[in-house]
């Protein structure tokens, strides 16, 4: 499959103005990316991980031609998003936040037929796309098609952004947070889609926070933290990088927080011990070994003549990943 | 991807809205009477309506009627070619507009269209039915013209407002601030309700610089019977055309440099 989207050495820094008092102000610089690389290729969905301000919507509006960045070049079916940017807008689907970006006294049959417009749509053929799309959307369903925009659910409109990028059926899709919000039903649909669409050769950059859905949706991930790509690779090989900490999940019924605690200090690399709602005591304990330090733990528990709920050994997460290279020891900054 | 599409899409947009606002609806139909209404009590609680038809040259209901309208028309242009893109940007809708591949000019250049032909229908409810009742099947002839005539100074107002557009934007900052300072000074400065002539000299060359201030100056000439001469005519609507053709390419170019401005800083999502 061909190269959809590369980035290389992309940098932006912002520059904003604060105001420090009635006259002065000083200026403020954020360095959002630093020398930022990268390439989606056809059939695959790539996604864009990092803490709030990590550079992702940078990224995004950049590849999307909405931003120039200051230095390195990004290409779009190889068309240039600075020397190009019209050729690369006939060529992508962009959805930003699912919150806003229609008119609300317009239906969603309307500004679909509105952005359709400024797509170059026109006559039957973009009235049959969005009947496809409205099915495809399952907004039909929901009697969200004759709707007014304003009166649309969370769920509504992101299934209607998510229409919109794809009016033009365009090979490239660059989706921010799409899911972001969403109840579970719509989320689901939207992540089925996402997939479905790679399958038929779309290229996708999907940024999201949630873990779990960027290990399902997923085919790559572009771990990104203060500017920079610290870490590249599918789930499982990001997940094969880290230290192989598994671990040991116990819940405990009629115990005492506070004794468990006391029980198992010493055990393992990391622990954790809380309470849940249903007022059962959680242990999380972390060892590269979980055989060798898996009697200590029950030991500890049952030794205090408490009851062993549930005990299961978890593998890392991509959560895990997240987190051991956002902070400063992964990502070395 | 032609024009015609996006004054299509525009139009639809425009429609939609008005005709769900009803208050909008309301205003458009109703804005040159309610205006005419106010400036009348203010103006016969200082002096009579014959002191101003001595002065003036024509009825006071006449002239305030007429000047609502042209005024609803320029303006009305002038707003959405500014207004739009803060609009644009406060709903979001920004981002995916800049993002699609449309010819900004041509999209530009189609916004205020809509609205201008909801505004000169309008004429039909304000300008007509006032002149027809004063001056009979003549008056009908003469709003016809007055409605022609001030779709023309709208259609010309468009090329300024784009320049304005460019130079506002260009400068950055919280420009809905300036839009607010230059919209009133704009309503001067068309001679809309203060005719030209009658603005202090600087005010007058600053006036003649507008393309659209010469149309208005005619259809006042057809209203008060001040020299309405087809040579003065034609050399006001000349002198106007002239403007247009000249601010043109440079409204262009500002709408080139606005997106280009955008782009660099970042459109906001």
């Amino acid at each position: 499959m061909g190269v959809a989207i590369e980035a290389r050495g992309l940098w932006k820094t912002y520059r904003t103005k604060k105001r420090k008092g009635l006259f002065r102000s000083q200026v403020e610089v954020v360095e959002a990316l630093r020398g930022v690389s990268f390439h989606v290729r056809h059939g695959e969905v790539v996604g864009l991980l990092g803490p709030n301000g990590a550079g992702k919507t940078t990224t995004i509006k950049i590849v999307s031609t909405l931003l120039l960045p200051d230095k390195g070049e990004a290409f779009v079916e190889g068309y240039s998003v600075v020397r190009e940017a019209r050729e690369v807008r006939k060529c992508i689907g962009l959805l930003l936040t699912v919150e806003k970006g229609f008119y609300g006294k317009l239906t969603g049959r309307e500004n679909l037929e509105y952005f359709g417009a400024l797509y170059g749509l026109s006559g039957s053929v973009l009235k049959e796309r969005i009947d496809y799309l409205m099915k495809l959307l399952e907004l039909d369903k929901l009697g969200a098609v004759d709707r007014l925009f304003e009166e649309y659910s969370l769920g509504m409109k992101a299934r209607l952004g998510l229409a919109r990028a794809l009016l033009k059926d365009p090979p490239v899709l660059l989706l921010d947070e799409p899911t972001l919000g969403l109840d579970p039903p719509s989320a689901r649909k939207i992540r089925g889609l996402v997939r479905d669409l790679a399958r038929n050769g779309k290229a996708v950059l999907y940024t999201t926070h949630n873990m779990f859905e960027a290990e399902i949706v997923c085919d790559r991930i572009l771990l990104i933290n203060k500017g920079r790509i610290v870490v590249e690779g599918s789930p499982e090989e990001l997940k094969a990088r880290i230290p192989r900490l598994r671990t040991i999940a116990v819940l405990v019924k009629n115990g005492s927080r506070d004794v468990i605690e006391e029980s198992i200090k010493g055990i393992g690399v990391w622990r954790e011990v809380a309470t849940t709602p249903e007022g059962l005591i959680s242990i999380r304990v972390k060892t590269e070994n979980p055989e060798e330090i898996l009697h200590d733990v029950v030991k500890a528990i049952v030794g205090n003549g408490y009851t062993i709920a549930s005990l299961r050994v978890e593998e890392p997460t991509l959560e895990d990943v997240f987190i051991y290279f956002s902070t400063s020891e992964g990502s070395g900054g | 991807m032609g024009f015609l599409d996006i004054l299509r899409a525009e139009l639809r947009f425009v429609y939609a809205d008005v005709f769900r606002r009803k208050s909008v609806l309301f205003m458009f139909i109703a804005y040159p009477y309610i205006l005419t209404l106010f400036i009348l009590l203010v103006g016969y609680s200082m002096g009579s309506a014959s002191v101003f038809v001595e002065r003036v040259g024509v009825d006071p209901a006449i002239f305030f009627i007429t000047s609502g309208f042209i005024l609803m028309a320029i303006l009305g242009v002038g707003d959405d070619i500014l207004w739009r893109p803060l609009f644009d940007e406060w709903l979001g809708t920004l981002p995916y507009i800049i993002s699609s591949p449309v010819s900004r000019v041509q999209h530009y250049i189609s916004i205020p269209i809509p609205r201008l032909l909801l505004v000169l229908v309008s004429g039909s409810t304000s300008v007509v039915p006032v002149l027809l009742y004063y001056y009979g099947l003549h008056g009908l002839v003469e709003g016809v013209a007055i409605i022609l005539l001030t779709a023309i100074a709208a259609i010309f107002f468009a090329s300024i407002a784009m320049v304005i557009m460019g130079v506002l934007y260009g400068f950055g900052g919280e420009h809905w601030r300036a839009i607010n300072v230059i919209r009133p000074l704009l309503l001067v400065l068309l001679g809309v309700y203060y005719p030209k002539y009658l603005l202090p000299l600087s005010g007058y060359i600053v006036s003649s610089l507008i393309p659209s201030s010469h149309i208005v100056e005619a259809i006042q000439r057809i209203l008060t019977g001040y020299n309405p001469s087809l040579q003065i005519m034609f050399m006001l609507i000349g002198v106007a055309t002239a403007l247009f053709i000249l601010y043109t390419p440079i409204g262009v170019k500002s709408i080139v440099y606005w997106e280009k401005r955008k782009v660099g800083e970042g459109v906001k999502i």
